[in-house]
């Protein structure tokens, strides 16, 4: 708001001065139509501002003022000395006013209605006697009626101004390309000085020098300084023209929309902030057109009939995030899974393993564009990939997250500034090139055999930290003869991409890093793909910077779909801890999950395949007759039915499903559900209760069970609590396992203890003689001293299935 | 109005570039060479805090690599918001045009009729008006066969 109000200011001066002249012009020849048109724009732009702002006594003024100027151009009122002379009142009293605007101070009070009232407005023609009364006070035109209470305005005028100068900080503006001639002046200073630094340092010492030279250098840094700043603008002047936008858009759309901006006191390079301009616009138009629905379709769903639109910008460290979130309709993932497919993005067995988060993403994918007809608005064939392209070019990111009906949010992550990087300088081939340090992960360097270099193919691998790391010599990508490099160590760069692959680099030397200011190149240089700009370094010679994400993906080595950009590698590992689970509405409409290790794929059959002249339901899939569990008692609906093939590994069975959510991670804590022996457990996903089925009750209950005989099933003793009755005895139970009491001697029964119980037992030494399986009550102690957590269904089952064999597990004591 | 072309000799060959496109003429120095472009592309240089791209003339319009050594100075013009150096055999001379360009018959053979707009009369004689973005853009054919051949 300050930032607006200086512009309206400056503005206001602005026009002030220009208009001085039109002012002392039209005083001389009230009659000149040129001029009078002059002074009335200025009033009507001050009243126009005015009306963004709570200046009252601004506003009645201006208005006055335009309308006297007015009725002057349509012909109603001549303007005679007295009409310009109260025009001129007013505009110098405008003029104070800004001044005390611009001070923070509140104009005296009082003397605005008899400038008003000589305008006389009111008249559109001229009495007599005013007509004498005006002529009376227009010879000295600043002295007409009031004159002497002017004075005084005016005396007071100049007075503050003065003041209001030595106080507040002043501003000018100026022409961007000025701005430019100064800052690539400085440039060329700071390499003539590194030249002359250069010289003199093969001249050798001579104080005399030195000194001034040494005072020159810091001088210099600090002019360097001034100047980024200078580059800094704030993001308000971006989110400036939002308001606006939106409002047309959405009137546009029939749509009611509130925006809410956010952190426009965040400085952004001026070329940086260009440069999301675009893509910033994109989004936002896309919000309005697809994300908020109309005010009818909101007001059914229950919300605010005005959507709103929040824009937030926030800095951490030397990048930008800036938050554009709607709380529209949300995404369709069915919708884009749909596209994903019907485009070749994903293929079906992708598409099931994928979370929603990972899905969503997939609209940045070039060629993907969700709107079924291309609206006036936001189908302009630039889709979102061109928006993530452009994003990813100065070095940023972008990703999506919503929840279906409560909206969208897209995430930009931003570099500060996009001229100046930071930045190493390797050599190859006795040439030096630029890479950006963003990329690099770590430097490295060691022997060939060290790092297990191993030529496969063309292609090169590394070990380094126990993973195999594809290689690339940088002489080889840019056709440059390289050295032996057998021959002595090896010097690695390991460069991690924006999507999370890793690769290395080899290259002769690393040479320095520094802070690079980057310079776009010519066409024909960016050509190849291998450059991102040049750069020049302390010694005046130009240097290319590397374009690393284009060099990888010339090689293939970034990752299919990108997806992985949303998933770095330490939430990889968290993934394999965390149990995963497939999310799904059943058809009593409760929210269900099943382990997604159980879920074979997803099927789509139509419901006249579902045979139910057995007591159990049946379908025939793939020319197998499977069993299906989780139909509801009536006839199906619609004439699709979704279905998930389970499988244990040795037998499958299909179980329908109203809806398919998504494949989420169970992070929160397992509830045990005893009452109901096909659910597991109950669990938090986003804050909602599921119900995580019990898949082995499913198998025990819908799969068909191994035919063999009762005797020959291996027993097994359970511990003694509800716990191992209601839930784990289904599962030993499915497992093929006979639960019996008592194990005895018998070295053929499986005893299955807590951890504690086991702790208690091998102290004692009464160690059953069987195999014993121990669990663990809580996830985090899984896999220590071989515990197991009780509902890690896996291993467990494993357990079992190796103790079932005592001969071949070699009666080992899992 | 008689424009003011700066006169310049490319394999040989007299040809004229409008002043006006001109920024100026610079001493060559230290040509970094950029790897995978065309050849016609001599590589970089730095002029104050600018990158130039340094372009070889003769191989930019086709013709065969220096056969006679460039001149030590280079021409430095502004395209498409890119500051190149041309390399060519001389600068000769400031001079202004008589008249417009034109053809002449028979033309210039394929390799120069890309890059020329064509023929133009000056005082110090005819010289071949040069299409600045054409010559730039080098020639395409040898470019493809380099591109196949990396």
């Amino acid at each position: 708001m300050d930032d607006l109000l200086a512009e309206f200011i400056a503005e206001t001066r602005e026009m002030l001065e220009a208009s001085g002249g039109e002012i002392v012009a039209w005083e001389a020849n009230p009659d000149d139509r040129a001029r009078l048109d002059t002074i009335f724009r200025f009033v009507h732009t001050v009243k126009g501002n005015c009306g963004f702002f709570d200046f009252p006594r601004l506003a009645a003024l201006s208005h006055a003022a335009e309308d006297a100027l007015a009725d002057c151009r349509a012909g109603r009122r001549d303007p005679d000395h007295a009409l310009v002379s109260a025009v001129l009142a007013i505009i110098d009293r405008i003029a104070a006013m800004v001044d005390a605007i611009e001070a923070g101070e509140e104009y005296p009070e009082g003397g605005d209605e008899a400038l008003i009232a000589a305008l006389d407005v009111t008249r559109e023609t001229l009495l007599e006697d005013e007509l004498e009364e005006g002529k009376q006070g227009s010879n000295p035109p600043r002295n007409a009626q009031n004159g002497p209470s002017f004075r005084q305005d005016d005396d007071q005028t100049r007075a503050r101004r003065a003041d209001g100068n030595a106080a507040g900080q002043r501003t000018i503006r100026l022409p961007v390309e000025l701005l430019d001639r100064v800052m690539s002046g400085v440039s060329d200073m700071v390499l003539a000085r590194n030249d002359l630094a250069h010289r003199l340092r093969q001249a050798g010492n001579q104080p005399t020098i030195d000194g001034p030279f040494e005072r020159l250098t810091a001088i210099l840094s600090d002019v360097r300084d001034a100047i980024t700043r200078m580059r800094m603008q704030r993001i308000e002047t971006l989110f400036g023209v939002l308001p606006r936008l939106v409002r047309d858009l959405s009137a546009e759309l029939g749509k009611q929309v509130m925006v809410d901006l956010d952190g426009g006191d965040v400085e952004l390079d001026r070329e940086m902030i260009e440069t999301i301009r675009d893509p910033l616009t994109h989004l936002i138009r896309n919000a309005i057109d697809h994300g908020i629905e109309a005010p009818s379709a909101r007001h059914a769903a229950g919300k605010r009939e005005i959507g709103l639109l929040a824009i937030a910008a926030r800095q951490s460290g030397n990048t930008i995030a800036i938050l554009i979130s709607d709380d529209g309709r949300g995404l369709d993932e069915e919708k884009i899974a749909a596209k994903a497919l019907a485009t070749g993005l994903i293929t079906p067995a992708e598409r099931a393993g994928m979370s929603r988060d990972k899905l969503l993403n997939l609209i940045f994918e070039p060629g993907f564009s969700t709107a079924d007809a291309v609206s006036a608005v936001s189908g302009r064939g630039v889709g979102l990939d061109v928006v993530r392209q452009n994003l990813e070019k100065v070095g940023g990111s972008i990703k999506v997250t919503s929840a279906p009906g409560e909206g969208t949010q897209f995430a930009l992550q931003i570099p500060l500034t996009l001229s100046i990087i930071a930045g190493l300088t390797v050599e190859v081939a006795g040439q030096r090139f630029a890479i950006p340090q963003g990329y690099v992960e770590e430097i490295v360097q060691a022997s060939a055999a060290a790092l297990d270099f191993t030529r496969m193919g063309e292609a090169a691998l590394v070990t380094f930290r126990g993973n195999r790391i594809p290689c690339l010599m940088l002489a080889d990508v840019l056709g440059l003869e390289a050295c032996d490099l057998s021959a002595r160590d090896l010097t690695l760069v390991l460069l991690r991409l924006a999507s999370g692959d890793l690769f290395a680099l080899v290259v002769e030397r690393i040479n320095s890093h520094g802070d690079l200011v980057v310079k776009p190149l010519a066409p024909a240089v960016m050509k190849p793909g291998l450059y991102a700009g040049s750069t020049l370094l302390d010694d005046g010679q130009p240097v290319l910077l590397l374009d690393v994400t284009n060099i990888a993906a010339m090689h293939d080595l970034v990752s299919d779909g990108r997806a992985r950009m949303l998933q770095p590698a330490e939430e990889e590992a968290a993934v394999a801890a965390a149990p995963r689970a497939m999310l799904f509405t059943d058809f009593a409409g409760r929210r269900c999950a099943v382990r997604l290790e159980l879920v074979q794929r997803i099927e789509t059959a139509s419901a006249g395949a579902v045979d139910r002249s057995a007591p159990r339901a049946r379908m025939v899939i793939d020319g197998a007759i499977l069993p299906l569990a989780g139909l509801p008692d009536g006839p199906v609906t619609g004439e699709k039915l979704r279905l998930l093939r389970l499988g244990d590994g040795a037998s499958e069975l299909l179980h329908a499903v109203r809806e398919i959510e998504d494949a989420v991670e169970l992070t929160e804590a397992l509830v045990p559900v005893p009452e109901d022996p096909l659910v597991e457990a109950m669990t938090l996903v986003e804050g909602r209760p599921v119900a995580l089925l019990d898949a082995h009750e499913l198998f025990a209950r819908y799969g068909e069970p191994p035919l063999s005989s009762p005797g020959a099933r291996p027993r097994c003793v359970l511990p003694d609590s509800e716990w191992a009755r209601s839930i784990l005895a289904p599962l030993v139970t499915s497992a093929g396992y006979e639960v019996v009491s008592e194990a005895g001697d018998d070295p053929d029964v499986v005893t299955i203890l807590s951890q504690d119980v086991f702790e208690v037992a091998e102290a004692l030494g009464r160690m059953p003689a069987g195999p014993v399986i121990r669990l663990s009550d809580h996830p985090q102690n899984s896999g220590q001293d071989g515990a197991i957590y009780r509902y890690d269904r896996e291993r467990l089952l494993a357990a079992l299935a190796a103790a079932r064999h005592p001969r071949v597990a070699g009666g080992k004591r899992t | 109005m008689s424009e003011l072309l700066v006169i310049i000799q490319i394999a040989g060959r007299r040809c004229a570039l409008s002043a006006h496109d001109v920024k100026s003429v610079i001493e060559i120095g230290v040509v970094t060479p950029v790897p995978r472009t065309p050849d016609f592309i001599a590589g970089i240089t730095a002029l104050r805090s600018q990158t130039l791209t340094v372009i070889d003339c003769r191989r930019a319009i086709g013709l065969d690599a220096a056969q006679a050594p460039t001149d030590e100075r280079a021409v430095v013009i502004a395209q498409g918001g890119h500051s190149y150096a041309l390399l060519v055999d001389a600068i000769e001379d400031i001079t202004t045009a008589n008249g417009e360009p034109g053809q002449v018959p028979g033309g210039f053979g394929p390799d120069w009729s890309r890059i020329a707009t064509g023929m133009i009369e000056t005082a110090s004689g005819p010289a071949l008006l040069i299409d600045l973005p054409a010559l730039i853009a080098g020639p395409d054919t040898v470019r493809g066969e380099i591109e196949a051949a990396a």
